[in-house]
């Protein structure tokens, strides 16, 4: 064994390089990356997002929606995320810089979230909430009606009341479903998904 | 008993390292600390056991139990992951850990007050997490969404045994090293250490979210192959060769093997975000690690099966050599299975879909889990003093369990295929990617009912072993004074 | 210097280290000497080589 300090040395560079790769460098470069300002429009980019929407991440967070649904788009090279339509480019490292935390997801059981609030306005987003096997066939989707509050109309329905709802837990006659302000953050978040801004590191993809 | 700065320096122990103890000594010594461990493993398999069943059937029936907060997929699903990953596996892992530490250092435990307090801690931390998740304050970070209250606790604990490692490892008996105790000790030293990184990077003082996906995965991957990979392997090298009486092949490749994996795995955890907001390099070389995780992986298979050739008569009378084997054969199948799906070209298809918890139960259940039942079927009797009260028990438990998991696995593998093509394919509709899936969620359901049933199993067998159930034997097996009717042949 | 930075050098030094410590220890100690009589080390005179250590449980007297 007369190699040992070779092989040695070898070792240490091999364990201080994987700590140096997957922790040090993410911190040092990925984790103090600042937003850009489009030379064009004069926009911060990514855009930041409303105190609602922020507090609706912790929403998010609460109830474990990064189970079932990603947010990140993958290459054309290496995906057909974009021929699909989750998005017009990739995602990259700046578009998360806003995160807390990045609910970058490892399930697609419900589809990608990436560019969410391009797809739905709120009111649809409140009843698919609320009961999403109804708005949606097919969907496996637990509901959220906890997220909302069914309650007598007390003279005029109030003006936040979801509209529209269908199914076994539709308010009957007389009752209106307001959502409580968990379920108005958790939308104000969901709608500020977009990232349909363009950064330089990722160019909008051509679908083939 | 000496006390615990002393300990720090055995030559302050005028008995240190003399006495050639009895095994019995050193057994009856790990009793209360082992059976504390391995109780509350038991307990919270079996917690974990039901919420993985709530968890699986709201997939095939969204409606179940979805008038409550409390109760919600998104919050059953990481409640089920850290009981089992933190509450089960890892708390088995300490106390075959500790059993194992104390046979190899061929003394009787030291400070087993540290370790009652620590599985105290531990529990605490796993229960007031647990709790935590289901009120809604999860972090939703995949492996460490125990809210930060809860994550000093178990940090706490694991610290306390860390330091125990190592104190018992200055008190061992001089002489050889066996490969065991180099990945306890790996295994005990380097937790903490991940477990505190993680929680100020992720948790304490959270990194930008731009850098937060990396962190996560090193974290994660690293527990699975310097946590409970060399606990599972140590076991294997011990309880192997223990059961049927005849060294480990080679054991210059079991050495190989620690070094190698401990070399590439830590730079794995990148293959779980393939094609994601990274840069390419860093993906490019967790591919790569993983592919070299071929060399540690192959070590330890042929390592293990050039021991068993002759042997596999065994697996006929020892309930640990089964359930050992049978995680050892799946260590090297789940592995294999890993370096490819780190492939770009394959994992297109399999990213995001059941595919990928089919291979994660293979890993966690099929390797560790039933590795961790062979060890304690071997550990227990000798602390107690006791047979199992029911050798039928025991082979139920093995059934169920190796059936449940091969049904499991092979449902989520086929309908995670089938998701990932439909996924794959722009002329496929989303909803039309769930419904394919959907019967295999179903058998995947049914096999978790096998499982938890093995489980339960188990349970009662263990709680009768502790009351000292079942009489006097027909004949002496565990503790035969003379050799049993068959021996092995020593080459 | 942020503490998450003092983290991260500290566990570099940390993790290559200790593992760097053991290397250079184990082969001082001699323990990749002698691999055959090491991996007999967990055998002795009450439970040698040859002689199989588990059982099934056997059936209870009637």
């Amino acid at each position: 064994m007369n190699r040992l300090p070779l092989l040695f040395f070898g070792i240490f560079i091999t364990f201080a390089s994987a700590w140096a790769g997957l922790v040090a460098y993410p911190y040092l470069n990925l984790g103090r990356m600042l937003p850009i300002t489009d030379e064009a429009s004069g926009d911060i980019l990514p855009p930041p997002i409303s105190g609602l929407a922020d507090a609706g991440q912790r929403v998010y967070a609460a109830n474990g929606c990064v189970y079932c649904h990603s947010q990140q788009v993958r290459p054309a090279y290496l995906s057909t995320d974009i021929a699909k339509g989750l998005g017009g480019r990739r995602t990259v490292a700046r578009d998360y810089i806003r995160s807390k935390p990045a609910f970058l997801g490892t399930m697609r059981t419900g589809p990608d979230l990436t560019n969410v609030g391009l797809r739905y306005a709120a009111d649809w987003q409140h009843r698919h909430l609320y009961e999403p096997g109804v708005v949606t066939k097919g969907s496996i989707m637990p509901s959220f009606r906890y997220l909302y509050r069914m309650q007598k109309i007390q003279g005029q329905p109030s003006a936040n009341a979801v509209q529209g709802l269908q199914g076994p837990h539709a308010p009957p006659p007389g009752f209106e479903v307001v959502p409580t302000q968990q379920a108005v953050e958790l939308v104000a978040y969901l709608l500020s998904l977009k990232r349909d801004y363009p950064l330089p590191e990722a160019p909008q993809e051509e679908v083939p | 008993m000496t006390s615990l700065a002393k300990s720090l320096n055995p030559k302050n122990d005028p008995n240190a390292g003399t006495e050639r103890f009895e095994r019995a000594e050193i057994d009856a010594s790990a009793r209360i600390p082992v059976l504390v461990f391995f109780g509350s493993a038991i307990f919270w398999l079996l917690i974990g056991s039901l919420l993985a069943l709530i968890a699986a059937f709201k997939m095939n029936i969204p409606g179940l139990l979805d008038s409550e907060a409390w109760l919600t997929f998104g919050r059953v699903r990481p409640a089920h992951l850290n009981t089992v990953i933190y509450g089960w596996s890892s708390a088995a892992g300490i106390g075959v850990g500790l059993w194992l530490m104390a046979r190899l250092c061929r003394v009787p435990m030291m400070h087993t007050s540290l370790l009652i307090v620590a599985g105290v801690f531990w529990n605490l931390g796993v229960l007031v997490g647990t709790l935590g998740i289901l009120a809604g304050d999860s972090r939703s970070i995949e492996w460490l969404e125990f809210p930060g209250y809860a994550t000093p606790i178990l940090f706490i604990a694991y610290a306390f045994i860390g330091i125990w490692g190592v104190i018992m490892f200055r008190y061992r008996k001089p002489g050889h090293v066996y490969v065991s105790q180099w990945y306890l000790l790996a295994a005990f030293l380097w937790f903490p250490w991940l477990y505190g990184t993680v929680n100020m990077l992720l948790i304490w003082q959270p990194i930008q979210g731009s850098a937060q996906g990396a962190v996560n995965w090193w974290y994660a991957h690293n527990v699975l192959g310097l946590w409970f990979t060399p606990i599972g392997l140590a076991s294997a090298y011990y309880m192997i060769p223990k059961v049927i009486g005849r060294p480990v092949h080679s054991y210059y490749l079991s050495i190989l093997g620690f070094w190698s994996l401990a070399l590439f795995y830590s730079w794995n955890g990148m293959h779980h975000l393939i094609g994601g907001p990274f840069p390419a390099w860093m993906i490019s070389a967790s591919v790569v690690a993983s592919i070299m995780m071929f060399i540690p992986v192959i070590t330890v298979a042929i390592n293990h099966h050039m021991t068993m050739r002759g042997n596999f008569e065994a697996l006929k009378w020892s309930p640990t050599l089964r359930f050992t084997v049978f995680g050892a054969m799946t260590y090297t199948l789940v592995s294999f299975q890993g370096s490819l799906m780190a492939i770009p070209s394959l994992n297109t298809l399999t990213h995001f879909t059941h595919y990928t918890i089919g291979h994660s139960h293979l890993g966690l259940y099929g390797f560790f889990t039933m590795m961790m039942f062979g060890a304690m079927y071997y550990i227990v009797p000798r602390l107690v003093g006791w047979e199992w009260p029911s050798a039928s028990l025991i082979r139920w438990h093995f059934w169920l369990a190796a059936i449940g998991i091969t049904l499991m696995v092979a449902a989520l593998t086929i309908g995670g295929i089938i998701q990932g093509f439909a996924l794959y394919d722009p002329a496929v509709s989303f909803t039309n990617s769930t419904l394919f899936a959907s019967p295999f969620l179903w058998v995947r359901g049914v096999s978790g009912i096998l499982l938890t049933v093995a489980h339960v199993v188990f349970a009662v067998n263990f709680v009768m072993m502790l009351a000292r159930a079942g009489g006097p034997r027909d004949e002496p097996t565990l503790f035969a004074p003379h050799a049993p009717d068959k021996e092995v042949a020593a080459v | 210097m942020t503490i998450a930075a003092i983290l991260i050098i500290g566990g570099l030094i940390f993790l290559s280290g200790s593992a760097l410590i053991a290397f250079y220890w184990a082969a001082g100690d001699g323990q990749f000497r002698d691999l055959k009589r090491g991996a007999e080390v967990i055998f002795d005179e009450d439970e040698p080589i040859g002689r199989i250590t588990d059982r099934f449980p056997a059936k209870r007297k009637a």
